[in-house]
């Protein structure tokens, strides 16, 4: 095979779909019709930049949402960064006590879908405004929560950065046990106290690994969709990504392509100042290949105090709603009181009932379930390994690349999936995949159609945490390798995976759930025989059967847990261990 | 280190490439399947015609049509439906105990994504499904879909007498059902509407007080307020109705859009969905109203909403919101896709049990024939037919409108 082939392909399922999009901005289409009796379908115009960019609905259409879009992203980033960090630096860094607990139990918010905690939000702290029964706060302290507190920009970042701080978590957490202890202990020695410590030694080793987060992060805020959608519409908060989908559904085509370019480029400029923060020098060698051992920073006085604290706060965050989604599931009416008389099995494994969700059995009876499984566990399974195999190679590439534009030139391309709309992106597969092209069948109406685009949609994450994972490795050990006689290969399976192991398993972990949650990707790349566990929780989702969806939604949660367990087991990717275990 | 980039492109290429075939060899099927049943449709019957009226397939001479198409469906073996209305699921189960050895198949998609996915499948030559159960989506299914041929008009002969206007002829297609959006009430708090005028919501009795699902975000929604722009001389006698005066614009093109703003500047609530404005009325006592829409009636008891929809008000209650029935292009399997179609349809004489999945509360059958479970019949509700070609014109100003006085 050319060697080019795999730059070929890349460039074919990311740059493609961009170019496609591009394109048809300025070009006229069937659908503008409507909008100019100018229009000539296939004809050169700057209309709909205009539109968008320079017209008298400029503001609301695109100013005033970006102004929003940006603030969130900023103060996203920014707070789960203070929350992840902290997280991670307690558990790797420190001897506080439970650790593992701790670890196990951080990853939890993001099982979660990001709209059941904006629920659980407004189940407290929702106001008189938007009707209905009254959250928490008001029902028992008879005050009503103002606007700002219930709706709009702070709930939208508090939700959005309790969902995704496990990015700085893992990735941030993984490069944090690369450090050798002895490090910090030199320091202390030499007189250094412990925030000159973190400043000067902890800091500047972990920074490209916060700044990737910082970039994921950033980005995900900016193009989210369904957090702003539920907490920002009562007080009309807007953001780019609500006006992209508002677009789309009105059959606005190229308007919604105009916003998602605009969306790519705010982020093209961020990682441009991604780059200029880390400066020339793009690595930090932690790793020498030795085993870091020794004690971690003693919390003294503070060390049950803080285990205390962080587990109340885990609890409030990810066991609270997990517990209250599984009660449901067991309620035969919802909102109804819980007694022995409101119980029932019935959404787990009862068989069909007319007077029940017109007869919709339980879950465990329902046969599109067990097909459901077999591909979500299939599609979920092979895209995490494959894009966390894909993550650390390509990474790879961005990172000791000698030709720096190539490296820069993926580290960017690679973030496009993010920021073209799942829907879009599924939409241009279906045209560019329902014919067979070059060596590649037609992949359109299988499961590895589907795999595809779940790697590629998770290229921006798994490149960038890959990247930062290898800028921790030494140069030199693979160049040992090689002088000794190992071929690339070789070195890379021997030297750099068991290395950056525990980044591997994080990798691997969040794609898994990202896949295992994918929803709006694959939705209308589905056929009734590629139908996935969330494709059922959907239709129940929209039907209103909210205690079958709550049951679909553990049994989610229940797979990622087993996996997540099995994999730091067998993966020996304890967090809380430095590297190369203890 | 130089050509390393290289191997590992093609080395990442190759194994993604190995893995998603062998993997998931049971899909590849997909693809050839897909080509022969474009051949079998091409060779067969190619109308590009947007009404189809035809029922017996040549092949099989039979006593009924229902006899022939299903001899004919037995051999095709199944039907591949795409629904945004789980009912179609419902009318599915039923379906196959009717007439065993057709699987059916039915995926769901939103009307909008319907439309990209079956345009973008035909466009690569693959014919993937047979009867599409589909919204309207301001006129766009019958600009970018019927008239471009992609989805076909099919209404039996001996149903058609019975389908009540406008979907015999007028429309673009045959409705298993018709919705629309109106006010809601709180039935605890209030005994009878509290409304009759669209203009009362301008009131100040009824500032902050009124709950829509944000037309911004779903365009069934914004299809409503679209019809008052269309309609707006209906909305300036309903103005004088109401106040006694004729209506002054405040800087608006006409009494549609002066509702609108009018609306807007009385503090209206947008919400994320029909449930939500439901909630926020029906949940526990409310003076408040809430736009949703009346399909939500089936749902009152299962969700615990003490509420109620207003089928009269002025100028005119809403537009109606029809699922539409289509035979997609070159459909692979046909002669299923129709006999599921009939079913749907409740067969020649409305009795057939595919039809109860539509015939709900809240939820109304265009047919004479079919006796309706609401208080009301269609054609007493007050309603106006859907405009599609218009609502597709301006439903962009209309919502430009929106979003810059919200």
């Amino acid at each position: 095979m050319a060697p080019d082939t795999g730059l070929a392909f890349l460039s074919y399922v990311v740059l493609w779909p961009v170019f496609m999009i591009v394109s048809s901005t300025f070009r006229w289409n069937l659908q503008d019709l409507r909008l100019s009796d100018q229009a000539i379908p296939g004809h050169f115009t700057w209309f709909h930049w205009i539109r968008v960019l320079a017209s008298d609905t400029s503001y609301a259409l695109f100013y005033h949402p970006v102004f929003h879009s940006i603030c969130v992203g900023a103060a996203t980033s920014l707070l789960s960064m203070v929350i992840g960090c902290g997280l991670a630096w307690l558990v790797t860094r420190t001897d506080m006590p439970l650790k593992r607990t701790i670890t196990f139990l951080a990853v939890i918010p993001y099982l979660l879908p990001a709209w059941v905690l904006s629920q659980a939000w407004l189940m407290f702290f929702k106001n008189e405004k938007i009707g209905g029964v009254p959250g928490f706060i008001q029902s028992i302290f008879h005050i009503s929560p103002p606007d700002w507190l219930s709706y709009g920009f702070v709930p939208i970042v508090l939700t959005l950065s309790l969902h995704d701080c496990v990015y700085f978590f893992l990735i941030v957490g993984a490069a944090l046990s690369t450090i050798n202890p002895q490090l910090e202990e030199a320091a202390s020695l030499a007189g250094a106290r412990r925030f000159t410590i973190l400043r000067r030694i902890v800091l500047p080793v972990v920074l490209p690994s916060i700044l990737s987060a910082v970039i994921l992060v950033f980005t995900k805020a900016l193009s989210s969709y369904g957090v702003p959608q539920l907490l920002g519409t009562p007080v009309d908060y807007q953001m780019i990504a609500t006006m992209l989908y508002s677009s789309m559904r009105s059959r606005m085509t190229s308007e919604a392509s105009v916003l998602s370019i605009l969306l790519l480029l705010i982020s093209v400029a961020a990682i441009a100042f991604y780059f200029r923060a880390l400066g020339k020098r793009r690595s930090f060698v932690t790793v020498s290949g030795k085993s870091a051992g020794g004690s971690a920073q003693a919390l003294g006085r503070w060390r049950n105090p803080a285990a205390v604290v962080v587990l109340l706060l885990m609890a409030a965050m990810a066991v609270l709603p997990l517990l209250v989604l599984l009660a449901q599931t067991f309620l035969l009416k919802e909102g109804a009181p819980i007694g022995p008389q409101n119980f029932t099995l019935h959404y787990w494994i009862g068989g069909s009932d007319p007077d029940i969700n017109s007869g919709e059995p339980g879950i465990l009876k329902n046969p599109i379930f067990l097909l459901a499984l077999k591909n979500s566990l299939k599609i979920a399974g092979i895209s995490s390994i494959l894009a966390a195999a894909g993550g650390l190679l390509l990474g790879y590439v961005t990172v000791r690349s000698k030709r720096s534009w190539l490296g820069r030139l993926i580290d960017n391309v690679s973030f496009f999936p993010y920021l073209i709309p799942g829907i879009s992106l599924s939409a241009m597969y279906i045209t560019m995949f329902a014919k067979p092209v070059l060596y590649l069948p037609a992949l359109y109406g299988t499961l590895s159609l589907l795999v595809l685009i779940t790697v590629v949609k998770e290229l921006p994450f798994t490149v960038k945490a890959g990247g930062a994972a290898i800028m921790q490795l030494g140069e030199e050990l693979e160049e040992a390798a090689v002088v000794g006689g190992a071929s690339w290969l070789t070195s890379f399976r021997r030297i750099l995976l068991p290395l950056t192991r525990k980044s591997f398993v994080s990798l691997f972990l969040l794609v898994f759930i990202g896949a295992m949650k994918e929803m709006e990707l694959i939705i209308i790349l589905v056929t009734p025989r590629t139908e996935t566990l969330t494709t059922l929780t959907f239709f129940y989702a929209e039907r209103n059967y909210t205690q079958l969806m709550n049951v679909m939604l553990m049994i989610i949660i229940a797979i990622v847990l087993i996996v997540y367990a099995l994999s730091v087991k067998l993966g020996k990717a304890d967090l809380t261990q430095g590297i190369g275990g203890q | 280190m130089r050509s390393n980039w290289k191997t590992i492109g093609s080395l990442l290429s190759s194994t993604m490439l190995a893995v998603t075939l062998s993997a998931c060899g049971s899909g590849n099927n997909g693809g050839s399947e897909g080509a022969a049943a474009v051949q079998s449709s091409a060779a067969g019957e190619a109308s590009t015609s947007p009404v189809l009226t035809t029922t017996a397939p040549a092949a099989t001479v039979s006593a009924s049509p229902v006899d022939a198409l299903y001899e004919q469906a037995k051999k095709e073996g199944k039907v591949i439906v795409y629904s945004t209305s789980g009912r179609a699921n419902d009318a599915a189960k039923t379906f196959m105990k009717q007439y065993p050895g057709i699987q059916v198949e039915v995926s769901k998609v939103k009307s909008d994504q319907m439309m990209d996915k079956v345009a973008r499948e035909q466009d690569a030559g693959q014919f993937n499904p047979d009867v599409l159960v589909t919204k309207e989506v301001s006129g766009a299914v019958d600009f970018e879909m019927v008239k471009q041929g992609r989805y076909l008009k099919y209404l039996p002969e001996d149903i058609a007498p019975h389908e009540d206007e406008p979907f015999r002829t007028q429309a673009e297609s045959v409705a298993g059902y018709a919705e629309f959006r109106t006010l809601w009430y709180n039935s605890d708090h209030y005994d009878k509407p509290p409304v009759t005028n669209w203009w009362d919501l301008t009131t100040p009795e009824w500032k902050g007080k009124v709950y829509t699902a944000d037309p911004v975000g779903d365009p069934s929604f914004m299809n409503l307020f679209s019809t008052f722009a269309v309609h707006a001389d209906d909305m300036a006698a309903a103005y004088k109705m109401k106040f006694g005066k004729d209506i002054e614009l405040h800087g608006t093109e006409n009494a549609g859009y002066e509702f609108i703003k009018q609306l807007l500047d009385n503090q209206l609530v947008t919400l994320d969905g029909s449930t939500d404005v439901l909630d926020a009325i029906g949940k526990k006592d409310s003076d408040a109203l809430a736009i949703a829409v009346t399909g939500e009636v089936a749902d009152l008891k299962e969700e615990g909403w003490h509420a109620k929809p207003i089928y009269d008000l002025k100028p005119k209650t809403s537009v109606v919101d029809a699922g539409y029935f289509f035979l997609a292009k070159n459909a692979p399997h046909e002669a299923a896709a129709k006999l599921f179609i009939r079913w749907m349809l409740g067969e020649a004489d409305g009795q057939g049990a595919g039809i109860e999945p539509f015939n709900e509360v809240g939820s109304w059958v265009p047919r004479d024939d079919v006796k309706t479970k609401n208080e009301i019949a269609f054609d007493q509700l007050n309603l106006w037919n859907y405009d599609g070609e218009a609502l597709y014109k301006i439903e962009p100003k209309v919502r430009d409108f929106w979003i810059k006085n919200k």
